[in-house]
């Protein structure tokens, strides 16, 4: 049996391209159906797994996809905003704690997230460097920001204008980074988290400009008088918060009234759940309250009826590729004619031939299968990697 | 440790000197404070001295109550270090005044969950500063930087309020020694009800004569005893200016008042000039940072003793 693996071995080894290609054939037919099943797998956990630790999301009417792939995974176009005045009409019902989210800035591609220190032990993340937020502009990243920006503790990032053409919009802010989270394995890695107040400095509706009731600042006065100073715009408004200037920055009118996208509804039990849902059910409501995991369910059911039809298509494909190898090798024991009628006449039994020649299918399949497996586990092993980095 | 760590502990220490001993009623020593078996897990911030006293009175041996501001400041417009935020943010609970005081709060980061504003329940009792600047620049428009009189303890009712949401807080976070907290809370209560009885039979007196005052933080006393108080901005570390004098002059000659009310004794020549006018100076503490010596009601009695003994001298 030696002798026949030894020159199965070498007609595959001699015709290496064919050897080749059948092995790849192989290694596809097992893989992409499977490599597709445990990819598909992964992601409906991921999904599942960040939208069942999310119990209610708050926000304006729209799309409830929109809402909660912009809440809860930092992605998808900004929803209509809300104001921040009904966290204090869910924290006064009193049925659930309320964690404002504010998602619609960016630094060098990577989300801004504004929200409160609460949202930090909700997900139960961890300082790795440095500290929290503590100060108005302070920035703490996730820790793949970190990792890809090359930034830590002590350094900065600067917000992005929402748009090239923005020039009347949106002053970058400086922020100042204070701490880097550790790895988490979620969507929090790749975000920047900043005080809810910060995102309102870098939408303008908080800001810190020099004094105007100095001397200095005489030049800057249009008109002035017991009541009201009028400057021109001329003004000076900070971009970068320091301790020196911190205590100019201001808020103007009632804070209820700015703008945030979305409210984590933590209730402390199902009967409270129940009533806080019920505070949102009027027709005339102007805001939706969602489980997130109802809405990821509807989109993983349209997900599994894909990935079905995919599988079904990659089987056909992988059928018709399997029945070409068994052609291959059919015509390849035709060609081989001359070869097997050698074998015979210098002694080989039939059985002998017919060994050799299972050997060589054998070891294609089996390395098929190997590689197959090999790949499937290197999914296993990144593919929810890869899921974050397209998520 | 920091200097801003170390002057926070002193903070505490004087606070508790100030309020320990809460038991007897007599929060005066520090002994009493070191003596007492505090939760050392249990720890309150609050933003000003009056809310840390009615905590340390309500929470009693279960809570460690800390209020970090230096002794030289206003706490109102006291900005805390990097290190004092970390501090406020290690809290079980954060105890706010509300009406607009502590404008810090806006520029640090603390957990929501954990602010308890203590004013809220009275929020439509809140009285608006008047005299607004607003101002503009570039094309935003006006910006009014309007406000709300934040010395709120000033009326002991209100006082009362802070307290009954005081212990409110305390009792959701520690139900197991709500029992307890009511008790502080009685005590406390019928303490401010006799504050409150010994300033209306103080201003009495008053009857709608014009009082000033150095600076406008006692609105809250006026609206409560039907004070006819006006009030301009002077510090009482720092001589009024010539036109300062002038507005002054100016007020009185509407406001012919005889009595003004200081946050702190003022400077002796401002004292005479006052006197040269006939306006005799009644210092009335606000108590807003931790005494230099006795407590809260001590220092309220004193107020009441002042105010008290100028108004029968009229």
């Amino acid at each position: 049996m030696k002798g026949e693996l030894y020159l199965a071995w070498r007609y595959l080894a001699y015709h290496r391209v064919k050897t080749l290609i059948l092995t790849t054939s192989i290694t596809l037919i097992i893989f992409l159906p499977v490599g597709l099943r445990v990819l598909v797998r992964q992601s409906q956990e991921q999904l599942t797994a960040r939208a069942e630790a999310t119990p209610l999301l708050v926000g304006a009417r729209g799309s409830p996809l929109e809402l909660v792939l912009n809440s809860l995974y930092f992605e998808s176009d900004v929803p209509a905003t809300m104001s921040f005045g009904e966290v204090r009409r869910i924290e006064g019902t009193g049925y659930a704690l309320p964690i404002p989210m504010y998602v619609r800035f960016a630094a060098r591609g990577h989300p801004i997230v504004g929200t409160t220190l609460d949202y930090f032990d909700f997900r139960g993340l961890r300082i790795a460097e440095g500290t929290n937020l503590r100060m108005l502009g302070d920035a703490v990243l996730g820790a793949r920001v970190a990792e890809e920006l090359g930034v830590g503790p002590g350094e900065s990032v600067i917000s992005s204008p929402e748009s090239v053409f923005d020039i009347a919009g949106t002053y970058p802010l400086s922020m100042r980074v204070v701490g880097v989270l550790e790895y988490s394995g979620s969507p929090d890695d790749e975000a920047i988290f900043v005080d809810l107040k910060t995102t309102w400095v870098i939408e303008g509706i908080v800001h810190g400009h020099q004094e105007l009731s100095g001397s200095g600042a005489a030049g800057l006065i249009l008109s002035s008088d017991t009541a009201n100073v009028v400057a021109n715009a001329a003004v000076v408004q900070y971009q970068e918060i320091t301790a020196d200037n911190l205590g100019s920055f201001h808020f103007h009118g009632d804070q209820g009234t700015y703008p945030i996208t979305a409210v984590i509804a933590v209730p402390p039990d199902q009967r409270s759940e129940s009533l806080l849902r019920g505070r949102f059910e009027s027709p005339d409501e102007l805001l939706q309250i969602v489980p997130p995991i109802d809405v990821m369910d509807q989109l993983l059911e349209t997900v599994l009826t894909i990935e079905a039809f995919v599988i079904a298509v990659v089987v056909v494909v992988g059928l018709s590729t399997l029945a070409t190898a068994v052609l291959v090798f059919m015509l390849s024991l035709r060609l081989r004619r001359r070869e097997i009628d050698t074998m015979r006449k210098i002694g080989a039994a039939r059985r002998s031939v017919g060994a050799v020649m299972a050997s060589e299918v054998t070891v294609v399949l089996a390395a098929g299968v190997v590689l197959a497996a090999i790949l499937t586990g290197l999914t296993s092993r990144f593919g929810s990697d890869i899921i974050r980095s397209l998520l | 440790m920091t200097v801003a760590v170390a002057g926070m502990l002193t903070a505490v220490v004087g606070m508790l000197a100030a309020c320990g001993g809460s038991e007897t009623g007599d929060p005066s020593t520090s002994e009493n404070a070191q003596g007492s078996e505090t939760s050392m897990d249990a720890t309150v911030f609050t933003v000003n001295y009056p809310l840390a006293y009615f905590a340390q009175r309500i929470g009693g041996r279960h809570v460690t109550v800390h209020f970090p501001a230096p002794p030289d400041i206003d706490p109102a417009f006291w900005q805390p270090d990097e290190e004092t935020v970390g501090a406020y943010q290690s809290a079980d609970l954060v105890l706010l005044n509300g009406a607009g005081y502590a404008k810090w709060l806006d520029v640090v980061t603390l957990s929501a969950s954990r602010l308890v504003n203590t004013s809220a329940s009275f929020r439509d009792r809140y009285l608006l500063v008047e005299g607004t600047v607003t101002h503009s620049h570039g094309p935003e428009g006006d910006h009014s930087h309007e406000g709300t009189a934040f010395t709120t303890w000033l009326d002991p009712h209100l006082a009362i309020a802070h307290a009954e949401s005081i212990t409110q807080a305390l009792s959701t976070r520690w139900p197991e020694h709500e029992g307890d907290f009511r008790d502080g809370m009685t005590s406390l209560e019928a303490d401010l009800l006799i504050l409150d009885s010994d300033l209306a039979a103080a201003t009495a007196a008053a009857d709608s004569r014009p009082i000033a005052a150095s600076h406008p933080v006692y609105q809250y006393l006026a609206a409560r005893y039907d004070l006819n108080l006006q009030s301009v901005q002077w510090e009482p570390d720092v001589p009024p200016s010539r036109s300062e004098w002038s507005d002054f002059q100016r007020l009185l000659s509407e406001h012919s008042a005889t009595l003004m009310l200081w946050e702190g004794e003022p400077l002796t020549e401002t004292s005479e000039r006052l006197g040269s006018l006939g306006v005799t100076v009644v210092v009335f503490d606000q108590s807003g940072n931790v005494p230099a010596e006795g407590d809260y009601l001590s220092v309220m009695r004193r107020n009441v003793e002042s105010l008290g003994a100028a108004l029968a001298e009229e």
